[in-house]
């Protein structure tokens, strides 16, 4: 039997809740004058490309990347015993932030381990990312599963899966659930629509756009596999490999970010006080929830 | 310029579709161009329903297999090469989010999702849509038409739904365009009903249990209190990531939207994620440790203090008073 081969593509940002109120802040403004090769030059290789200072942010796996990257490992294990072996690559396009978690992915058990260099931030350029994923997909001819998150931050379009869906002309779902392989060319899938949970059985070459699945946590290698992989390459990949040239791509997205505002949440905030957990439940209970017992 | 709000009836939403479209069309977009209804059925039982439904005068129907979107798309696809129809309109969602992104793709026109409010000049789109996981919202222009947005889900309102005269321009059957069975990727649909999350949405009185509950404990204990005060119980993505709690209980942009009178939050930092799920609510107390937890800002009232000992302490007062 073939295997199947599932490429996962992950995206790395940063975190955005490791952020404080005055960093969004200092970002809400205007946008537009960073129109053309201005925002080339702003998107290129630094944290502000669209207003919002992130250098200083800790770097983390987008949260349903992180999903999809484990889901497949546990697609992975659940056939390593009788059913269709799995090959297992991961892709991510960016700079050298993606390394360490390309090395995490060798030692946890993913073969191919791919970087697509790209300096310029394409955090609000989804046709752009899709075309880098779709073209890498058509080149290497190695890829029978494409997975990944359903949205990635700042933009969260939620695009992205369709896009690359459309470039290579293969099915997609999103908002994917649980997997189960069931051959080499089949898969069942469990998927999130607006009415309610569909299963559906997929025919290979698809897109998985990976959503709220109760596999929130990429696991943790160990140090011996990690040891085992410590030499294992990594792909390294020009755009200009792949026949894009992403600056002009970047001139022809076909929208603009032009301006970002703060959403303000602030409310009164009131600090109740007391000493034990008692005391500040019957303060809260009398000065506030009492009122509103009518309306309950 | 004309632009064409989809309605898609051959899914069990078209009530929620209608009500969200009608409240946008009116509250959420300016220089809005003569617009007419697509609507999409399968079910000829279902026409006269959908037609009162539509949020626009003009109405044209058109049958199609149930569930494919794809086949959606192309009859879309088709639309789109008629150079007046440069604004399609979809509603928020899963749905409208893969309608919109594939027509956009497949006529060399521009997707915008999540829309808040859109304002169509003659040469550009403007719209704006959250942005950074709900931290900011964004201003974007689009250029390329024919436009596709697909709005917000936000958008919803009991009053928007349609009371209004429609005429039916035309009415055309599709089904075949969708291909036989040999020809789709998709075999053994089963459309499983999801724990309703009704409860939460229609919620006036609601506690939501987050990361600092500390455990799949904690959230049970939580939820117990949440039950002996008569509160409907939610928590945030990573309780149920972490399968402390079922999925259907998630509140926030992955989840349900609420709009309780009272919300106590414990243990839950406030991520706009997640508070976009209890925006809406009429009164706010937090209960965290962390006073620069944004969540200690963006309530009414805020305890300092451990999350599951001071829900117990509440339920203790509360429950008497509402049995
Ligand atoms: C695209 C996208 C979509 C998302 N959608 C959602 C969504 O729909 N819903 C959602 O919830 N999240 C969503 N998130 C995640 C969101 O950004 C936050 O990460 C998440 O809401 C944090 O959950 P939390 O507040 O429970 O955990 P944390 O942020 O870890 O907060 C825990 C809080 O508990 C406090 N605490 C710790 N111990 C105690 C104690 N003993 N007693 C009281 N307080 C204590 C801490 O001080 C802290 O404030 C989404 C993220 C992304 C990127």
């Amino acid at each position: 039997m073939n295997a199947m081969r599932i490429l996962v593509r992950f995206k790395v940002t940063p975190d955005y809740e490791a952020l404080r109120e005055a960093d969004w802040a200092a970002g809400e403004g205007d946008c537009s004058d960073r129109s053309g090769a201005a925002e080339a030059d702003a998107r290129a290789g630094s944290g502000v490309a669209s207003g919002v200072e992130t250098r200083y942010v800790p770097r983390i796996l987008d949260c349903f990347d992180e999903s999809a990257l484990e889901m497949a490992l546990r697609m992975r294990d659940a056939t390593a015993s009788d059913g269709v072996p799995v090959d297992l690559g991961a892709i991510s396009v960016g700079g050298r932030e993606v390394e360490p978690h390309l090395k995490t992915l060798q030692a946890l058990g993913y073969e191919r381990a791919t970087r697509v260099h790209v300096d310029a931030g394409l955090d609000f350029a989804p046709t752009v990312t899709a075309s880098i994923i779709a073209r890498y997909v058509q080149e290497t001819n190695k890829t029978d599963l494409l997975m990944l998150g359903c949205r990635n931050g700042p933009d969260d379009a939620g695009t992205l899966p369709f896009l690359v869906a459309e470039e290579l002309g293969w099915p997609c779902v999103t908002q994917v659930t649980e997997v189960m392989v069931l051959s080499d060319d089949r898969v069942r899938v469990a998927h999130m629509v607006d009415d309610g949970l569909l299963r559906v059985t997929v025919r290979l070459p698809c897109v998985l756009g990976v959503g709220n699945a109760v596999v929130a946590r990429l696991r943790v290698p160990t140090l011996t596999a990690r040891l085992a992989r410590r030499e294992a390459h990594i792909e390294h990949v020009q755009t200009s490999d792949l026949g894009i040239d992403v600056v002009s791509g970047l001139a022809g997205e076909s929208y603009v970010l032009t301006g970002l505002e703060v959403v303000r949440r602030d409310r009164s905030g009131t600090i109740i006080g007391g000493q034990t957990p008692r005391e500040k439940a019957q303060t809260l209970f009398d000065s506030h929830l009492k009122s509103l017992m009518g309306k309950l | 310029m004309r632009s064409l709000v989809v309605l898609d009836g051959t899914v069990g939403t078209a009530d929620r579709q209608a009500r969200a479209l009608g409240a946008f069309l009116r509250d959420g977009s300016t220089g809005h161009p003569a617009a007419e209804t697509l609507v999409f059925f399968s079910d000829d039982r279902d026409m006269g329903r959908l037609v009162e439904q539509a949020p626009t005068r003009g109405v044209r129907l058109v049958k199609t297999a149930e569930r494919r979107p794809d086949a959606i798309v192309d009859i879309l696809s088709a639309a789109a090469r008629d150079a007046e129809n440069q604004l399609f309109i979809f509603t928020g969602g899963y749905s409208g989010t893969e309608l919109a992104t594939r027509l956009a793709h497949r006529t060399g026109g521009t997707v915008m999702t999540d829309a808040l409010s859109i304002e169509i000049g003659p040469e550009r789109l403007t719209c704006r849509r959250p942005v950074y996981s709900n931290h900011m919202v964004g201003s974007f222009e689009l250029a390329a038409r024919p436009w596709c947005v697909s709005i917000d889900v936000s958008w919803d309102d009991e009053a928007a739904a349609a009371r209004r005269e429609h005429v039916v321009l035309s009415s055309t059957d599709e089904t075949g365009a969708a291909g036989g069975p040999d020809e789709t990727p998709f075999e053994d649909l089963e459309l499983v009903e999801p724990p309703p999350t009704g409860d939460l949405e229609q919620s006036r009185f609601l506690v939501v249990a987050g990361a600092g509950a500390g455990s799949r404990d904690g959230v049970e204990r939580i939820a117990a209190a949440a039950r002996r005060m008569g509160a409907e119980f939610a928590v945030s993505r990573p309780v149920a990531m972490s399968a402390w709690a079922p999925m259907d209980r998630l509140i926030g942009v992955s989840g349900t939207r609420t709009a309780p009178e009272l919300c106590i939050v414990a243990g839950a930092s406030g991520a706009p994620a997640l508070y976009w799920g209890i925006e809406k609510a009429g009164f706010i107390a937090a209960i965290d440790l962390d006073e620069r937890a944004p969540i200690a800002k963006s309530a009414d009232a805020v305890i300092l203090d451990d999350g599951v000992a001071v829900i117990e302490e509440l339920a203790e007062i509360i429950a008497p008073k509402r049995e």
